[in-house]
């Protein structure tokens, strides 16, 4: 299996999808690679020459913000929306959903699974 | 949908020439507003906003990090005091 971008391994899918599966480097940016290094969509990740791949970790490298240095950068914003304490940024404090999503349902993902509170009343019985 | 470049941030004028008037005069206390969506410029980097959340106003200390964002995102509107119940 080829290597990428220091640990990254894809496998034998297609070169332009298994790139993806760096961090960082999504849709846009994977087929924006193919294309300036000519690598058609029929060429599978294992089936790269050693040329393309160091072209591949060049351009990654030089031009994209990709693995963990895009985790830096994310978590850094997120600290300095922490730190001035604005709206953003108290969201973040709370675990709670940052875009003005609804939190009367739903929202589990930022609010982790349920926790049950013991005698309020469900929906049943309010009827 | 964020707002046009063209027509650049929103700043609120009278807030705008009270806060470079108080540069001049080196005066530092809290500027009263209720300009709660004028956005953040570096002239008021350092100086003091008391920003009105409907009920009350709350002091807010612009620093560097705070240009381009508004004055109402560092005055929260909502007060949650937690669920009834809680603990028995």
């Amino acid at each position: 299996m080829p290597r990428v971008a220091g640990v990254d391994i894809p496998n034998d899918k297609p070169a332009w999808i298994s790139l993806r599966y760096i961090y960082g480097v999504g849709p846009k940016i994977a087929r924006e690679i193919c294309k300036r290094l000519e690598i058609a969509d029929s060429v599978r990740a294992k089936d790269l020459t050693e040329d393309q791949l160091s072209q591949i970790a060049g351009l990654l490298t030089g031009e994209y913000v990709i693995e963990g240095q895009l985790r830096r950068q994310v978590q850094q914003s997120i600290t300095r929306l922490r730190d001035i304490s604005c709206y953003r940024g108290l969201r973040h404090r709370r675990g709670l959903p940052v875009r003005g999503q609804r939190t009367k349902t739903n929202a589990r993902t930022r609010k982790g699974p349920r926790k049950t509170v013991a005698g309020k009343k469900s929906v049943k019985e309010m009827r | 949908m964020t707002r046009s470049t063209k027509k650049g941030p929103f700043v609120h004028e009278k807030l705008f020439r009270k806060v470079m008037k108080a540069k001049d005069a080196g005066d530092r206390s809290p500027i009263k507003t209720w300009a709660r969506a004028c956005t953040v410029v570096p002239e008021f980097i350092g100086h003091t906003f008391a920003v009105h959340n409907g009920k009350m106003f709350h002091n807010v200390f612009v620093t560097e990090d705070m240009v381009g964002h508004k004055l109402g995102e560092f005055s929260p509107t909502r007060m949650f005091r937690g669920h009834t119940g809680g603990k028995k």
